[in-house]
């Protein structure tokens, strides 16, 4: 099957400031796809390029088999799109908001009339729906502008930062209603800083910095591919004779081990849920007796830092 | 901002239009002036549109607007008629008043008028509109629109007949001939039925005039909307 969206060469400038430059992607259809990267990164000029919103410098993108500069109506037929900063309009309730947008998407009077009491209750925001927006929390207006493209339910959903100013519960409904959307077939585009976000909801992560994709591939393999970033610390009862340490030394996936405080050792590895296991059988024949174990995965920080040699807060900060 | 203009308005009636008559020497000034003064005063409130563009880029409304699933000729189209909108329902009541004072005697033109009147209103906001993505700044459009509200409207037959505007000087009097906001003052006396200070005998030429008017800024707004907005020229 085709990918759903395809982006060759996209690149936009702003004068000379190059925020997106000759990005290459394909987006599977009914997938979702992080797109993680600090602020700055121009996760945001690619969504709205994807959106028609604003046109590229260079190079295009097919969404739906339709090329974004030439067919930008079809484009915009296909997608449905939650906004960074939510957009209020001159209606002031986020009723009246939820419904005017179901309407301009086509939804009948009836359909709609349901259809927004439901989305707004799964939102927490029926209680508040005749409220006066500008009246509301950040955290409130996010949810009216996730409640556009859940009542929508378009055919390519692009969510910019979803769960900003959301507290933790709020964030894990959202969450799930996303994977909902997925789950009825819509594909999902998802511009976040979070990682945790991006880890938990994205089939593939695409990181961006400076306008260029470093990276995109399924969060495990992207943790996978930081040579010896998975961590394993095993104390023992007593100190390991140095001919186990060289045993453990020969199992390919081990890339390096580190005695701390005697009994101590700290093995950097890859794929530490294949090769546990065999180390575990190992220090068992050697008749080692452990007296804990704890292991760590790379997150997807750890990918960032892997990749642009920063950490997500030092390229916010404009570091690098 | 509805009260300010209506107690602009029927101080204009109330006070300038009264004494005004009194010194023009013309057969029905008053009504004249009237109903020239409803057709300034809806062409005021149907540019405003212009402003809210600025408030609607500022507040990031804009992105939200472009990523509709609408084409952009029904998003300008749309504004211009919801500009054109609200404009009469601002101008609704002091069109009101203004009707009671002139009175109508042919409902039937009043009828068409009023359908030209619309077409103005809409004309205006695509103009509007148009002038607002172009320029891109509400500080000059703000200036701009301030010199073109004392063009337009002292260049036209909205205060004087179009007889003394070529008098006071030939070239006055040919930009007052292509000036829509003569045609739909032009229209609203005709459809009121002040006949006697017409300029244009036959109705259908203004009517055209507006015709053309409205279509010319709803074809360059869609454009210069698809060219400067769409391209991100807004940001």
């Amino acid at each position: 099957m085709p990918p759903i969206i395809r982006i060759e060469n996209l690149t936009k400038k702003f004068g000379k400031f190059t925020a997106v430059d000759h990005l290459n992607l394909e987006v599977e259809e009914g997938e979702i796809l992080g797109l993680l990267g600090p602020n700055g990164a121009g996760k945001t000029t690619t969504i709205l390029m994807l959106a028609t919103v604003i046109k590229p410098t260079e190079g295009t993108a097919y969404v739906g088999g339709y090329d974004i500069r030439k067919n930008p109506d079809k484009v915009r037929e296909l997608l449905g799109i939650a906004f960074q900063e939510p957009k209020m309009l001159w209606v002031s309730t986020p009723w009246d908001i939820v419904n005017w947008h179901a309407k301009i998407c086509g939804l009948s009077t009836q359909e709609r009339k349901r259809r927004v009491r439901e989305v707004l209750e799964a939102l927490d925001m029926w209680e508040y729906r005749h409220r006066n927006v500008h009246a509301l929390s950040g955290g409130m207006r996010k949810r009216v502008e996730i409640a556009k493209v859940v009542i929508q339910r378009p055919k390519i959903a692009i969510v910019d930062e979803p769960t900003a100013q959301i507290d933790v519960v709020g964030k894990h409904k959202i969450w799930r209603m996303l994977r909902e959307l997925r789950e009825e077939g819509t594909t999902i585009i998802l511009a976040t800083n979070e990682l945790y976000e991006a880890d938990m909801l994205s089939d593939r992560v695409g990181i961006m910095h400076r306008g260029k994709l470093l990276v995109c591939d399924t969060p495990q393999r992207l943790k996978d591919s930081i040579i010896g970033g998975d961590v394993v610390e095993i104390q023992f009862e007593a100190e390991l004779s140095p001919k186990i340490v060289e045993k453990l030394g020969q199992f390919k996936e081990v890339v390096k081990i580190t005695k701390i405080k005697g009994s101590t050792l700290r093995l950097y590895l890859n794929r530490v849920e294949e090769v546990v296991p065999k180390i575990m059988s190992v220090l068992m024949i050697e008749g080692a007796v452990i007296s804990s174990i704890r292991m760590s995965e790379p997150s997807l920080d750890d990918v960032f830092a892997h990749y642009t040699g920063l950490t997500l807060e030092e390229a916010e900060k404009g570091g690098g | 901002m509805v009260i300010m203009r209506a107690i602009w308005f029927v101080s204009q009636i109330a006070f300038f239009g009264l004494i005004a008559s009194r010194m023009v020497v013309m057969e029905d000034y008053f009504r004249f002036y009237v109903s020239g003064l409803s057709v300034m005063t809806l062409y005021s409130a149907a540019i405003f549109i212009g402003f809210d563009i600025y408030e609607e880029a500022e507040h990031g409304v804009f992105e939200y607007l472009l990523s509709l699933p609408v084409s952009r000729r029904q998003l300008v189209l749309g504004r211009s008629i919801g500009g054109g909108l609200r404009a009469f329902i601002y101008v609704g009541p002091l069109m009101c008043i203004a009707l009671y004072v002139v009175g109508i005697t042919n409902p039937l033109n009043f009828l068409v008028a009023l359908f030209a009147l619309f077409l103005f209103a809409f004309g205006v906001s695509g103009l509007s509109i148009t002038l607002a993505v172009v320029i891109k700044s509400s500080d000059r459009f703000d200036i701009l629109m301030g010199v073109l509200d004392a063009l337009i409207v002292r260049l036209s037959t909205a205060m004087y007949p179009l007889s003394f505007v070529k008098e006071a000087n030939p070239f006055y009097g040919w930009i007052a001939n292509f000036n829509p906001v003569t045609y739909a003052s032009e229209l609203f006396r005709w459809g009121v039925g002040i006949e006697s200070a017409l300029s244009f005998r036959n109705p259908l030429l203004p009517l055209l005039g507006i015709v053309l008017f409205f279509s010319f800024f709803i074809f360059l707004g869609i454009m210069l909307y698809e060219r400067t907005i769409e391209g991100g020229g807004w940001r």
